[in-house]
């Protein structure tokens, strides 16, 4: 053996950040040291700023293409988040690099917070940051002038916010399920449950839902407009609740996520 | 009766039996959804050994090593690793081994090299120089020089494997955990396999589960064997074979053959008597669970009739497939 062993410094970290910070550091490089970040860049790109441009085009006014956006991105985004994360708990899973690396000194936790802050930044970056500052672009190049920044990117947050729920929602449920199916159903079922509860006359119970969980953020509900759009415009918002339980949801469902994994045998 | 044979051999101590022990569980024990996959299990490792832990199909050597790292939990029983509880140190022991799982399995956007970067990252966090030095002798060590910066998504079975065997050793491991390791490849990879976990016994202890049992009798210095989840063989390989071989006798008579296997069949010591017939001569192998008394009285019983003589008589040198094979046997049997 050549390579001076005594020279080699050792990890240091120890408790649940064992193995975190390479973990992270290989999430990181799948995400944007092969195509994947190009690939989801051009994608929303397409699909949110294009159909803002559409909307345009079609003479829609400036500020309701701009509603298009949010609401596009309520829908596809959750639906490219879910379909992503889930595939990072339960493709490693079950192709045996889950097991692989779990017998390195990475602890269970680590493992699942390295894919939580890698996913959560990369779909920051490719799919609320980048469209949105596009978006900004697009609104003032067509004449819609003021908007205020501060507004435009807490709306953005709450985009992310949303993202940040269904998430940490799937990462709960690809470790509580073996199979896509009930992973699929669940969020999906929970996203399009918000979808359709926006277009429902409203009822105690829905409208108890749209309180505590995040379908307001992007959705409408009968006559408001989605809290980000508002948010952006700097118009009063009808309710602040969502705000205040979307973190404790994504705290609870990264609880039980870390709950689960630490006694899921490989 | 019990044919673990461990008490016996562990009687007699030689070098490897004098070293500190690497892995120790008492009755470690795992059940799958009601299914005993593995009986409470009492085996030892010893430094510096190369330990082949055998047994057939579903015998439970995977998931012993799963136990083992923590991969899974145990239904009962317990376990040590250089002294560390299984359960209670696991961070500190996966620290200190290197793990080639069955059917190794690494993200297939990387390289060979990124992929040794990538497991090298969890042990050490600098110099960069030096581990890119540790990187490049290892894949030197396994033969892959040539390909480190290609996709590990073009490799093959082999390729696989021997990546398998870098990443596990990569961290200079203080034991070597190997699920497995020559089944995926042709006989030339198999023999760069055993050559690679000889060169690697000096510094390190090697445990390792196979199939293929001509790799155990060349490298292994003790051995393990399970069936069906229990511990059924246990000790240095001399001695294993010399079991195989103290039990075992050849036979070969002229004349009548039928007396002489009907008398020996009703003696109580002797387990079985395969017949094989050449040359008008009968020869038989015959295996003994008292191989003192079988020496002093297989060839007088044989005689005693008057009806045959007696061609050949000794005992029957065993490898270690065939003394494994009856060890399962008489297990399953016994079952």
């Amino acid at each position: 053996m050549n390579a001076e062993l005594s020279t080699l410094v050792p990890r240091r970290a120890r408790g649940w950040r064992m193995g975190l910070a390479n973990m992270l550091a290989k999430e990181i490089f799948s995400w944007w040291r092969t195509r994947r970040w190009w690939v989801q860049c051009l994608l929303w790109l397409v699909l949110l700023n294009g159909a803002v441009e559409l909307n345009i085009m079609g003479d829609f006014p400036v500020s309701q293409a701009g509603m298009s956006f949010f609401l596009m991105a309520g829908l596809a985004l959750p639906i490219a988040v879910v379909s992503l994360t889930q595939d990072s708990i339960l493709g490693e899973r079950h192709a045996g690099t889950a097991a692989w690396v779990l017998s390195k000194p990475l602890r269970r936790p680590a493992f699942l917070l390295s894919k939580l802050i890698a996913y959560a930044l990369g779909f920051l970056v490719t799919g609320c940051l980048l469209p949105g500052a596009v978006l900004y672009l697009q609104l003032t190049l067509h004449g819609m002038q003021g908007i205020p920044v501060l507004g435009f990117a807490a709306a953005l947050g709450l985009c992310f916010l949303n993202l940040l729920f269904y998430m940490t929602l799937t990462l709960m449920l690809a470790t509580l399920f073996d199979g896509r199916g009930p992973i699929l159903g669940i969020s999906l079922g929970i996203l399009l449950t918000g979808l359709f509860c926006g277009l429902m006359p409203p009822t105690r119970l829905t409208h108890f839902l749209v309180e505590i969980l995040p379908w307001r953020f992007m959705f409408l509900f009968g006559p408001d407009n989605p809290l980000a759009a508002l948010v952006a415009t700097g118009a009063p918002l009808p309710t602040v609740i969502p705000l205040i339980t979307i973190l404790p949801w994504c705290l609870l469902f990264v609880g039980v996520a870390v709950w689960r994994i630490r006694r899921e045998e490989f | 009766m019990d044919t673990t044979f461990k008490p016996q051999l562990m009687n007699d101590l030689n070098f490897i039996e004098s070293q500190p022990q690497v892995i120790q569980t008492i009755g470690l024990s795992k059940t799958y959804k009601g299914v005993q996959a593995l009986q409470p299990l009492n085996l030892e490792v010893r430094e510096h050994s190369i330990c082949g832990f055998l047994g057939p199909n579903g015998a439970g050597k995977t998931t012993t090593i799963k136990l083992l790292l923590g991969l899974a939990r145990p239904t009962s029983g317990s376990g040590q690793i250089f002294g560390l509880d299984i359960l209670g140190a696991n961070d500190e022991i996966r620290r200190r081994v290197g793990y080639l799982a069955q059917d190794p399995r690494f993200y297939e956007y990387m390289s060979a090299r990124e992929t040794l970067r990538f497991t090298a990252g969890f042990f050490y966090e600098g110099p960069r120089q030096t581990i890119e030095e540790r990187i490049a002798e290892t894949l030197d060590l396994v033969g892959l020089s040539d390909k480190a910066d290609r996709p590990v998504k073009g490799f093959s079975g082999g390729e696989r494997q021997r990546l398998g065997i870098a990443q596990a050793q990569v961290n200079y491991p203080d034991l070597l955990i190997l699920d497995e390791p020559a089944a995926a490849l042709d006989p030339i990879g198999r023999k760069d396999v055993l050559e690679v976990m000889e060169r690697l016994r000096k510094h390190t202890t090697i445990f390792y589960s196979t199939h293929i049992l001509d790799d155990v009798q060349r490298v292994s210095d003790t051995v393990i064997i399970l069936n069906h989840g229990t511990l059924v063989a246990q000790g240095p390989i001399e001695e294993v074979l010399a079991w195989g071989q103290a039990s075992v006798f050849n036979l070969t008579v002229q004349g009548d053959a039928a007396a002489v296997e009907s008398r020996l069949r009703s003696l109580p010591w002797v387990v079985g008597m395969e017949m094989i017939s050449k040359n008008g001569r009968v020869s038989w192998q015959i295996r003994v669970s008292d191989p003192e008394q079988a020496e002093a009285q297989l060839v007088p019983l044989a005689l005693a009739g008057g009806g045959a003589t007696v061609c050949e008589f000794g005992r029957r040198s065993q490898n270690l497939e065939e003394v494994f094979m009856n060890i399962v046997k008489e297990n399953n049997h016994e079952r």
